[in-house]
Parts: C-alpha cells; sequence; structure tokens
C-alpha cells in the first residue's frame, strides 16, 4: 500500500515538484543560516538610514533598520515553517483522537461532538484566533502555536471520524473486539492508524494554512514579536510607509510565502491522488474519482 | 419544506453552541473591557468607575454575564450595547453590513464567473500544460496572503496608476452615489476574488473529472455524437451540479478575507467594525458579529443543501 502509493506520487510531475521545493526550503531554512553566517538581528551601521537595494554585501538588501533581508528571510523561514508544522501536529493530535473517539462512541456522544464540530465551523476561523489572539495577548511561539492548532482541528476530526464510522464494523475491528481489546487500545491501536492516510493530505495543506494565518496575524502586529523574524513580521514591516520604494522588502517574504504554500499544496494534491488511486486499487472497485 | 424547518431547528443548538464558546473566549481572556475603561474613564473617581463596571455587569463571572445577554436576545431581541459609544450594537451592524455584502456578493459573482470555465477545461485537458499552469496558478492565488495582495494592488493600480482610490468606500459627498460605490469597490472585490479562485477551480475539475469517467458519455460518444455535444449537452450540466455546495462551504473563508480587505482598504463594513471591536473589547459587538456570521454562514449552508436538492431530482432530503 505505502509503496504503491509512493510509485504513484511519483509518476505525477506536480506532486514531485512539490515535493522537491518543500524538501529545497526545509534544507535551506536549516542550514541556510549557517552557510550565510550572518545574524538576523545584526544591524549593518554602515547602510543603517534607509533601506539598502540587494548589493555584493547584502544579496537581498537591508530592511529599514539595516538587517540583511536574506538574513531575515531565512531565519524566519526556520518560524514560519517551524509554526506550521507545530501547529498541524496539534491539530493532527486533536483532531484524530476527537473524530476517533466521536466515530468509536457512536450514538448521543457522537451526535453532541459533532454539532460541536458544526459550531466551530460556522464561525469565521480566523476571526476567531484574531480574537482570541488579542484578547489573550500572548505572542510567545509556542502560544501561537496552541492557538492556530487549537483552532484548526475541525477538519481532521470529520475526516478521521468518518474513516473509523466506515472501520467500525470490518472483520478485524470485530475480531480486536472479541479478544477483549480495550475501547482505548481499539482506537489507538485500531482505529487510528488505519484512518490516518486522508489526514496526511489534510496535514500537508494545514501547514500552510499556518504560515498563511501567522502571517495575518503578523499584519495587524498579534503574531510573532520582534525581534525574533518571521515570514509574516517581515510583511509587516515591509508595510510601513517608509519601505514603499523598497520592493524587495515586500516581495522577499511575500514571494516565500506564496511559493512555499504552492510547493505545499501541490505535494497534498498528488498524495491525495496517489492515495486515492491505492485505495481504489486495493478496494472493490468503486466509482472513479479525484475529486479535490 | 418540512427538511427546511428542521434543518433550522437543528441550528438552534448550534448557534448555542457558538455564542457560548465565544463568551467563554472573551470572559475567560485577561485584560477585559475593564482594563480599556480603566485608560477612559481616567477622571472618574474610583467609587463612579466602579458603579460603572456594575451597571454593565462586568463585575459578574462570564456565565453569568452570558446568562444576561441570553436572557436579553431572547427576551428583548435586543444584542446589547456598545461598549465604546454606548449605541444599539445592531444599528451599528446595520449600517455596515451593505457594503459587506456588496463586496461579498460580486467577488463570489467573479469568482465563480472566472473559475468553472478554468475548471471545465483542465479537466477537459487534464494533465496538460493548460491544466499544470491552472493548478499552479490556483494554488498560487490560495498562497498569497489577503493583506500583501490588496497592498500590492493598491501601490500599482492606486498609487502609480492612479486608476482607482486607495481606501474608503465611497468619495466624501459620494455617498449613496451606486457608480461611486463600485469605483471604490473594484480593487478590493479584485483582491477577494483573485484569493478565492483556487478552491473553486479545483473544485470543478474534481467535478468535472468525475462525470468524465461516467458511462453515459461513453454511450453519448458511441451513439456518434461531436466532442462538443458530449460535453455541453451532457457532462457540463452534470459537473456543475456539486459545485452548488462549495457555495455554503466557501462562505467561512469569504467573511474572513472580507475582515482582511476591508481593514487593508479602510472600508466601513462589517470586517473594519469587527476588527476594531475586537481591539477595542467591544464584547457586545463582537459577540454580536460574530452570531451574525454564524447565522449567515448556516443559511448560506442550508441554502447550498436546498439548491442542490432542486437542481438534482435523485437528491431526496428526509
Amino acid at each position: 500500500m505505502t509503496r504503491a502509493v509512493l510509485r504513484r506520487f511519483l509518476r505525477h510531475p506536480p506532486g514531485v515538484a512539490g515535493a522537491a521545493i518543500v524538501i529545497a526550503l526545509v534544507v535551506g531554512v536549516g542550514v541556510g543560516p549557517i552557510l550565510l553566517g550572518l545574524s538576523p538581528t545584526a544591524i549593518d551601521h554602515a547602510v543603517l538610514g534607509y533601506a539598502q537595494p540587494p548589493s555584493a554585501r547584502h544579496l537581498l538588501g537591508t530592511d529599514l533598520l539595516g538587517r540583511d533581508v536574506l538574513a531575515r528571510a531565512l531565519d524566519g523561514g526556520r518560524v514560519s515553517i517551524g509554526i506550521g508544522f507545530t501547529a498541524m501536529l496539534v491539530a493532527v493530535v486533536v483532531g484524530t483522537l476527537y473524530g476517533a473517539i466521536s466515530g468509536a462512541a457512536g450514538g448521543i456522544v457522537d451526535a453532541v461532538m459533532m454539532r460541536i464540530v458544526d459550531a466551530l465551523f460556522s464561525f469565521p476561523t480566523f476571526f476567531l484566533i484574531i480574537t482570541v489572539e488579542a484578547l489573550t495577548n500572548q505572542f510567545a511561539l509556542g502560544m501561537i502555536v496552541l492557538i492556530l492548532g487549537l483552532l484548526s482541528w475541525m477538519g481532521v476530526a470529520r475526516l478521521v471520524r468518518a474513516e473509523v464510522l466506515s472501520l467500525r464494523d470490518r472483520d478485524f475491528v470485530e475480531a480486536a473486539r472479541a479478544l477483549g481489546v480495550s475501547q482505548a487500545r481499539l482506537i489507538l491501536r485500531h482505529l487510528v492508524p488505519n484512518s490516518l492516510a486522508p489526514v496526511i493530505v489534510a496535514a500537508t495543506l494545514a501547514i500552510g494554512d499556518n504560515i498563511l494565518a501567522e502571517a495575518g496575524l503578523s499584519y495587524l502586529g498579534l503574531g510573532v514579536q520582534p525581534p525574533t523574524p518571521s515570514w509574516g513580521n517581515m510583511l509587516q514591516d515591509a508595510l510601513l510607509p517608509a519601505a514603499r520604494n523598497s520592493p524587495w522588502l515586500v516581495l522577499t517574504p511575500g514571494l516565500l510565502i506564496v511559493i512555499t504554500l504552492v510547493a505545499f499544496a501541490l505535494c497534498g494534491d498528488g498524495l491525495r491522488a496517489a492515495i486515492d488511486v491505492a485505495a481504489e486499487q486495493s478496494a472493490p472497485p468503486a466509482a472513479q474519482s479525484e475529486a479535490a | 419544506m418540512a427538511y427546511i424547518l428542521r434543518r433550522l431547528l437543528g441550528a438552534i443548538p448550534l448557534l448555542f453552541i457558538v455564542s457560548v464558546i465565544s463568551y467563554a473566549l472573551m470572559g475567560l481572556a485577561p485584560g477585559g473591557p475593564t482594563a480599556i475603561f480603566a485608560t477612559q474613564t481616567r477622571r472618574m473617581s474610583p467609587a463612579a468607575r466602579a458603579e460603572f463596571i456594575h451597571a454593565l455587569g462586568l463585575d459578574k463571572p462570564w456565565y453569568v454575564q452570558y446568562f444576561y445577554w441570553l436572557k436579553n436576545l431572547v427576551l428583548h431581541g435586543s444584542l446589547g450595547y456598545s461598549y465604546v459609544d454606548n449605541r444599539p450594537v445592531i444599528a451599528k451592524i446595520l449600517e455596515r453590513l451593505p457594503v459587506t455584502i456588496e463586496m461579498l456578493s460580486l467577488a463570489l459573482l467573479f469568482t465563480v464567473l472566472i473559475a468553472l470555465p478554468i475548471g471545465i477545461y483542465s479537466a477537459i485537458k487534464r494533465n496538460s500544460v493548460f491544466d499544470y499552469a491552472a493548478t499552479v496558478l490556483a494554488f498560487a492565488s490560495y498562497g498569497m496572503p489577503v493583506f500583501w495582495l490588496g497592498i500590492i494592488l493598491i501601490d500599482a493600480f492606486a498609487v502609480q496608476l492612479r486608476w482607482f482610490p486607495t481606501s474608503g468606500a465611497n468619495s466624501i459627498g459620494g455617498e449613496g452615489n451606486p457608480t461611486d460605490r463600485l469605483y471604490h469597490l473594484v480593487l478590493p472585490v479584485a483582491t477577494l476574488t483573485i484569493v478565492s479562485l483556487a478552491a473553486w477551480i479545483r473544485y470543478q475539475r474534481g467535478a468535472m473529472l468525475n462525470v468524465l469517467g461516467e458511462l453515459y458519455l461513453r454511450t453519448a460518444r458511441a451513439k456518434g455524437l461531436t466532442e462538443g455535444r458530449v460535453i455541453f449537452g451532457h457532462a457540463l450540466r452534470n459537473a456543475l451540479l456539486p459545485t452548488i455546495t462549495l457555495l455554503g462551504l466557501s462562505l467561512p473563508g469569504l467573511f474572513s478575507g472580507a475582515y482582511f480587505i476591508e481593514y487593508v482598504f479602510s472600508i466601513p463594513g462589517m470586517g473594519y467594525l469587527g476588527i476594531n471591536a475586537v481591539f477595542q473589547r467591544d464584547y457586545p459587538t463582537v459577540m454580536a458579529l460574530t452570531m451574525l456570521t454564524a447565522v449567515l454562514v448556516i443559511l448560506g449552508n442550508l441554502a447550498a443543501d436546498v439548491a442542490y436538492g432542486l437542481a438534482d431530482p435523485r437528491i431526496r432530503y428526509d
């Protein structure tokens, strides 16, 4: 199953391109700062005063405070992708447990738990995130990760619940029950691992969504706080009127965000196609589908 | 009919959960409205301030405040008064609703008009260069921070080219003039349309691909129909159906986008009001906006489901 998915995935050029870009970005922000050797917060006093365009000394120029934009973009990438990834993990863990418990419990518990998900879905989630962030005024990285993660697990919960419902009456679950496996063990060892395929796709996309959400929060001054760089707060700086004539400040973090999101989306799309087809080939023939 | 009624009744517990969650979030958060009042009411004596806070019920725990809020809503149909200017919240919202609705519906219209043909053509030319390009473009549009795109468009078309105004929903003195309003809405609607394209293109492409795999198309081709007749006569109509459901699903995202766009373009709509209300801890306004959005989203979903049922006689809700 896994190898079939991988083989299908590799035959889908956009997905492979997306994966390649993701790997390049992660490696880039991982080792880039070490290779570059410039501090993202050091101020170059030689060019202090106004933002400098790209030069040999500063490959992507400097920002309004004379800090190297490339160094900040690489370090900010670590922060942004890091937030995106960890917040996704929070959402996947919460959503998977919630969905699995709801699906396995069934009946009134399931109905109540799913109504709560429906209710959370009818919020514009982003407004909720802004509200919580503005009211708590907590801008530590861990807090931003928690808030993003805890307000975005509902999609995963729905996916996992749907999978669990379809698994609940399968023979292997029946067999596990007959062997006297406890409910908790049944959920964690049997139901959850078998319902993760669609979650992987959702998780890939969630990383990008979180990066975007952090950028939005930063625009309102509610994201990662300076001097720690993130792509979001770099954009916020770049949108100041003083940066009007310095397009490299606006374009660097903005394009990095767009490229990262496109890469994750292509990856997710390729994975979805690969998983769908693999599932169809190992299961009895169902209606052909490549719904996006 | 019975179905619609049951769905509407089902929305009541949903709205109840939404209201409890919002109220609890605000009530449990540190630094509530009293902290803001501390600066606004600097010249009041401590006793007068305490009385003021007591009069607003802010000295009670959040669940007691919530109970009062709910009682006022159910018994008097009142959403309360703004902490900031003491006006009825409902009046503040109603005067800001039209411009938001105008912007959202125009953006939705353009999104649909642009995205559906691209999605359909992508599916027909699956795995072609056009398909890949449309995919990448769709993802790029989804990957753009809304405010970033908005500011770039403002810089290009308002500041450099001076084709459109930079902000606002009307010129001074142009209130109530529809042309003036449309002129102001061009850039915000363009921004919102661009970032909304992705979902519609992908969804329509998926729906069309599903239909293209159907046996009745093979039958149609076997009858000797031209490819044009097959696509337009047989495939298209069935491929457009599932997309109706996206109408409801896309509403929360549209509202989130609207909050940003109104903030970026200084459009005095619901989103602008909402973000400012959050920053000012104007809880009654925040609550009312949250509830109103939730109601609109729920109604949107219901409308989409009903429309789907009407368009596709195979779907029966009971």
